[in-house]
């Protein structure tokens, strides 16, 4: 496998989603369209725009793409989600009436691609399934639950739980089975019997918003980041879960990706992803990743302070030729995605390669097998 | 570590907090604790006072005066201290978020002399704690000093 590249793609990126053999990318430039591009993982590949779906009014929040049914979810600040099917060479929009009064902020399809999950700003969380009667998507509210937005959500891979973080500080998880949809036996998990809707965990660890959750591969393990610059770690997840947290050094984390039982990457305003790993005791620490680059966005800081100041004093460029600290992203990473092919995916097989993407529009494919180019590339 | 919550716990609004202690409780202990600060103090160990003054904050409580008088002993120990550089030198870092805390307390305060120290320090901590400790100061709406 090679090492990854740098594309910059728009001003701004809010958020990208893979296909399933990983050809194509979707991505919303900060606005209401998702751009598809023909991409791939190779640093040397150019990629190139292919489709553009049109059809939300307002910024498109989240995108998640199914890679064994082949659907785009995407999910808008208009309060609406489409599910994108191509057809010919067409990508045809459905509709899902979310019946929210506030934005969409996230969404995510379940693991066997029969329901999807949607966040909100309307501090609910909306389950859709397909209803082949009436040929629609049905959307299933989760209320009174929240009481903020719900900035995230992740299903577990058993199809029926759900973890969502949200804008109170907590991460909590549900049970998010639907009569009908999921056999009679998924409702039996380490909880019991469940019902829909039904509040199971709820995480008070972190001090301020919370984002990015993320289940661990068998779903033993969940993870979140607060925007108080800590990342918090839950296993066990059952009856009596164990939760660890760490503080950082850092600016806020804003995702974070497990990339097998013991490893996780997670990335935010520090512009770096920064790397978790697991010790035999079962605490987690920051392995060397971005730990070198780690003080550049201080440094970065005062630089740019500089320029603005020479400039100010009519001192042109020369300030501004100062070798500033690269690194790959220039501005904050909202969304992290595993680059994996579906013949490749397997529980026990961990993620090597993943990709992010941010608020300076570029999407930056990260290679665990090539970690040494990845290290030249962070002390540039 | 953290606390952990279980599976049938209600959801508390995030404004509810959870009184431990009655404010006659906690302003006895801060009492006490003043007395060991002014026996650090005077002998001089500033680190070991300013660990004292800050150890059990009363972040959790909603009531101002045991606030304000946790914060008159931490303002106490940082004025009483003349090298900023060396009372954080031996700091446990886990006094780090919470000293923070009093030092963004200390510049709202608009008082010339604190606020001159404060912001000294403010620096020498963000080069020991990084900015994480600046970003948790500032976005934790619970638990204020």
């Amino acid at each position: 496998m090679a090492a990854g590249g740098v594309h910059q793609l728009a001003q701004c990126i809010t958020c990208h989603a893979w296909n399933a053999d990983l050809s194509m990318v979707a991505v919303c430039p900060n606005n209401n369209e998702v751009h598809i591009y023909q991409a791939s993982p190779s640093p040397t590949s150019a990629w190139e725009c292919i489709h553009v779906l049109q059809k939300h009014d307002q910024l498109v929040s989240g995108i998640d793409w199914a890679p064994m049914s082949n659907k785009i979810v995407t999910s808008s600040h208009d309060r609406n989600s489409y599910v994108w099917t191509l057809e010919g060479n067409e990508w045809q929009p459905t509709l899902v009436i979310l019946r929210l009064n506030r934005a969409a902020i996230s969404v995510d399809w379940s693991p066997r691609e029969n329901k999807f999950a949607v966040g909100s700003g309307a501090m609910s969380v909306c389950v859709c399934y397909y209803e082949e009667d009436n040929n629609w998507w049905v959307s299933k509210l989760i209320r009174k639950k929240h009481h903020s937005t719900v900035t995230s959500v992740a299903w577990h891979p058993n199809n029926v739980l759900l973890a969502t973080t949200s804008t109170d500080c907590r991460c909590r998880v549900f049970s998010a089975y639907v009569k009908g949809v999921d056999a009679r036996r998924d409702a039996t998990t380490a909880f019991g019997d469940i019902k829909f809707g039904e509040q199971l965990i709820e995480l008070d660890l972190a001090c301020g918003w919370a984002f990015g959750c993320h289940w661990s591969p068998s779903g033993n393990s969940l993870a979140f980041v607060g925007h108080d610059s800590t990342i918090h770690f839950v296993s066990d997840v059952g009856p009596t879960p164990r939760a660890h947290s760490l503080s950082l050094r850092h600016l806020p984390l804003r995702d974070v990706l497990f990339l097998s039982e013991t490893r996780l990457v997670a990335g935010g305003f520090d512009c770096n992803p920064m790397l978790f790993e697991i010790d035999q005791n079962g605490v987690w620490y920051t392995t060397t990743f971005s730990v070198e680059t780690c003080i550049s966005i201080f440094e970065y800081s005062l630089y740019v302070f500089a320029a603005a100041k020479g400039r100010f004093k009519w001192l042109g460029n020369e300030v501004a030729e100062l070798n500033l600290p690269s690194t790959t992203h220039e501005n904050c990473i909202l969304t992290i995605a595993p680059v994996i092919s579906l013949v490749e995916k397997k529980a026990e097989k961990p993620v090597t390669c993943f990709s992010t993407s941010g608020m300076d529009g570029r999407i930056v494919v990260w290679d665990m097998n090539n970690l040494g180019d990845v290290m030249a590339r962070l002390r540039l | 570590m953290a606390d952990e919550e279980d599976a049938t716990s209600s959801v508390q609004d995030a404004d509810t907090f959870i009184e431990t202690e009655s404010p006659e409780v906690i302003i006895a202990r801060i009492e006490s604790k003043s007395r060991q600060v002014e026996r650090l103090l005077r002998l001089p160990q500033y680190t070991e006072a300013l660990e004292t003054a800050l150890q059990d904050a009363p972040s959790r409580t909603k009531d101002e005066r045991c606030k304000s008088a946790n914060w008159i002993l931490v303002h106490r120990v940082l004025m009483a201290s003349k090298d900023g550089e060396a009372l954080l030198a031996t700091l446990n870092p886990e006094y780090f978020d919470i000293l923070m805390k009093y030092l963004y307390r200390g510049l709202a305060t608009g008082d010339r002399i604190t606020c001159d120290l404060c912001l000294k320090l403010h620096e020498k901590l963000t080069e020991k704690a990084g900015m994480g400790c600046i970003m948790r100061a500032i976005s934790d709406t619970r638990n204020v000093v």
